[in-house]
């Protein structure tokens, strides 16, 4: 039988690009993708000895009926929001910022270098902690940023090594200078009252949520309603043209990238101030992974951003009384993230393209 | 002198797993399929040769093999991503490494792998020849993988440039479009460099557990996937630069444990930062050269979609 014959006989796929999908249809897709995310997950977990019953337990009652766990789910979602904005704005300005780790370490030296010399009064100290934190993120992304605008470097392997450099820097001051001279643990000693981001009055909640917030409103009209989000707009779609257009996309490229590691510096003070009210070892894990996911999932979109960063906190803080109750390590979490990732990509294979089968 | 010998002894052990993993890395490249997945490769490989060892209770070539497929079948799932489903090369091998590392810790604990020691491979010895002062102990006292590597380089260079299948590969990574209309299965062809790339890259992986620190830790790996993609950079996609990278590197590592052992003051973790900075000063130096020649692949990073061929 020719080939031609058996291409007859029994069909063959044909992929067609499509043009346009309605928004409704590529919503669909992307809840599709994240429900099979989901059930893949699940499998996972199954396999590795949760039960189903502990399972819906774990994600679905006690999350949603405690108000101490939906409190630790907003409380979780604060800097998981910062990490976003920032690996958003980085992308829109086609910079991919992979060392969102380092500038968070760098954030976290930057806020705890002013809380343990004790510089200036008390009412200015959480200012000045957040200021200094913003300052050391975008210390750590200026030279990946310089090195790729004049050297043209690959900034994702750049801002990547930077990432271990800020690390072993930080292990270098809490087993040497910063180490808490009070317990002699590698840690630093804790922050006093005035240096903790403060209590809603509501369960866990505090004011980094409220920093989130403003970040986000930020973050929205200078993505999407200002010039400068214009512009980056057009060089998102299409840097070569907007550059012979006349938009300066080295300057633009710069002021993203500084943004972005003054986001993730935030994020570090978030977490040292409102979260572990002190710098440990391991307080950026994961944080930078969950940043380039939230911002893929949400498209760089600010409101978006929120809403992944919701789900990814339930998923932390599930992970958490997992790793306590069935000794599923942590590193699951980032597992799960990664499973929803490939699922939701590979659902935009199938907005991007129309499959049919052809007699 | 006997610091010298110690030190050059000890080069090629520290050098395999980047020259491994650079020429995976360039085999995949030269497809034009960008791999940034590299990190996750090699922890996949890493964890499955401690846990095949540990499993079998030795045979550590078996267990190296074991650690090439492994990360073979992960790559599948990369292979997926990129190729058939056209998904952004660069979300696609972050995603990878990030499920890697998931992935590996989760197995490894779960099967009570991590923390465990055992004995791995050891140096071969070649009687007379090893015992040959200095050059036995440098050239004649290495293990099977370090010689491995050698031919692998050389056969990896003569497949590329001499081959009907190698110059087919490399059609098929400048340009996919001129080499699909001259009837080159462009997906096939991606497809099997993506997955010789893994493989290599798990053998490097394996390496890293089996031969070197015969013991499995979380992150085991610590950025040598990322360093080997700097050195692909380095050496311009070109293998014989990629393996004098991967000994320039080796050497650099070989030295770390010595910097302390023979009284030279340098806080710990400033030296446990050197290799991350001297990748970067290396990316430097690079961009800088004045000879920008390079034989980066044309489509590199490209998705080849055949209903917009050009």
């Amino acid at each position: 039988m020719s080939d031609i014959a058996r291409a007859r006989r029994f069909g063959r796929i044909n992929l067609e690009i499509r043009d346009d999908m309605p928004m409704w249809k590529q919503s669909l897709a992307f809840l599709a993708g994240v429900a099979a995310g989901l059930v893949i997950s699940v499998v996972i977990l199954l396999v590795s000895g949760v039960g189903l019953a502990a399972l819906l337990n774990e994600f679905v009652v006690f999350i949603f009926t405690s108000p101490k766990n939906i409190s630790g789910v907003l409380v979780q979602a604060g800097p998981l929001i910062i990490v976003g904005l920032s690996a958003g704005i980085a992308f829109k300005a086609r910079f991919w910022n992979i060392g969102i780790e380092g500038q968070v370490i760098f954030g976290a030296i930057g806020a705890t270098l002013v809380a343990i010399n004790d510089i200036g009064p008390p009412s200015l100290r959480l200012p000045l902690m957040a200021f200094f934190a913003a300052l050391g993120g975008m210390m750590w992304i200026l030279l990946p940023t310089i090195l790729k605008l004049r050297l043209r470097i690959n900034e994702i392997i750049s801002t990547l090594l930077m990432n271990y450099i800020a690390f072993n820097f930080l292990l270098h001051l809490l087993y040497g200078p910063w180490q808490d001279p009070v317990s002699s643990f590698p840690h630093s000693e804790q922050f006093e009252d005035f240096e903790r981001l403060a209590p809603l009055g509501w369960q866990s909640l505090n004011t980094s949520l409220l920093i989130a917030v403003a970040l986000v409103i930020f973050c929205f009209w200078f993505m999407v309603k200002s010039r400068f989000g214009f512009q980056l707009n057009f060089v998102h779609s299409n840097a070569q043209m907007a550059k012979a257009l006349g938009v300066r996309v080295a300057a633009l490229t710069l002021t993203a990238a500084l943004i972005s590691g003054a986001l993730s510096g935030l994020a570090g003070f978030a977490i040292s101030a409102g979260i572990e009210s002190r710098m440990t070892q391991s307080f950026f894990i994961g944080y930078g992974f969950s940043g380039i996911l939230i911002a893929f999932l949400a498209r760089n979109n600010p409101l978006g951003i929120v809403a992944v960063s919701i789900l990814v906190a339930t998923l932390m803080i599930a992970g958490q009384s997992l790793q306590v109750f069935y000794q599923i390590p942590f590193a699951m979490v980032q597992l799960i993230q990664a499973i929803i990732v490939i699922c939701v990509a590979a659902s935009e294979f199938f907005i991007r393209h129309r499959v049919r089968w052809v007699e | 002198m006997d610091f010298l010998i110690n030190w050059l002894a000890n080069i090629p052990g520290f050098a395999v797993p980047f020259a491994l993993g650079a020429l995976g890395l360039i085999i995949c490249e030269k497809s034009g399929v960008l791999n940034l997945g590299a990190e996750g490769f090699l922890l996949v490989g890493a964890m499955a040769g401690a846990g095949a060892v540990l499993t079998f209770g030795g045979f550590p070539l078996v267990a190296l093999g074991v650690a090439a497929l492994a990360s073979a079948a992960l790559s599948l799932i990369f292979a997926t991503l990129v190729i058939l489903l056209r998904v952004n090369q660069v979300i696609s091998g972050l995603t990878i490494v990030f499920l890697a590392q998931g992935l590996t810790s989760l197995i490894a604990l779960k099967q009570g792998w991590t923390n465990k020691a055992f004995t791995g491979l050891s140096s071969i010895d070649l009687g007379p020849l090893s015992d040959i002062p200095v050059i036995g102990r440098i050239v004649f006292s290495q293990d099977l993988i370090v010689y491995l590597t050698v031919v692998l380089f050389f056969v990896s260079v003569h497949m590329l440039n001499k081959t009907n299948a190698g110059l087919r590969l490399r059609a098929v990574g400048e340009n996919p479009d001129a080499a699909d209309a001259a009837g080159i299965n462009v997906t096939a062809y991606r497809f099997v460099a993506v997955l010789i790339g893994a493989l290599l890259l798990g053998l490097a992986g394996g390496y890293l557990t089996v031969v070197v620190s015969k013991i499995w830790v979380d992150g085991l790996t610590g950025g040598r996937g990322w360093i080997a993609i700097a050195l692909v950079i380095f050496a311009r996609w070109r293998l014989w630069r990629a393996l004098a990278g991967a000994v320039l590197f080796g050497c650099m590592e070989a030295l770390i444990p010595r910097v302390a052992a023979i009284g030279i003051q340098v806080p710990q973790y400033f030296v446990l930062m050197m290799p991350y900075v001297v990748t970067l000063a290396v990316m430097v130096w690079t961009s800088l050269s004045r000879n920008p020649a390079t034989d980066e692949p044309g489509a590199l990073g490209r998705p080849f979609v055949r209903e917009e061929r050009h």
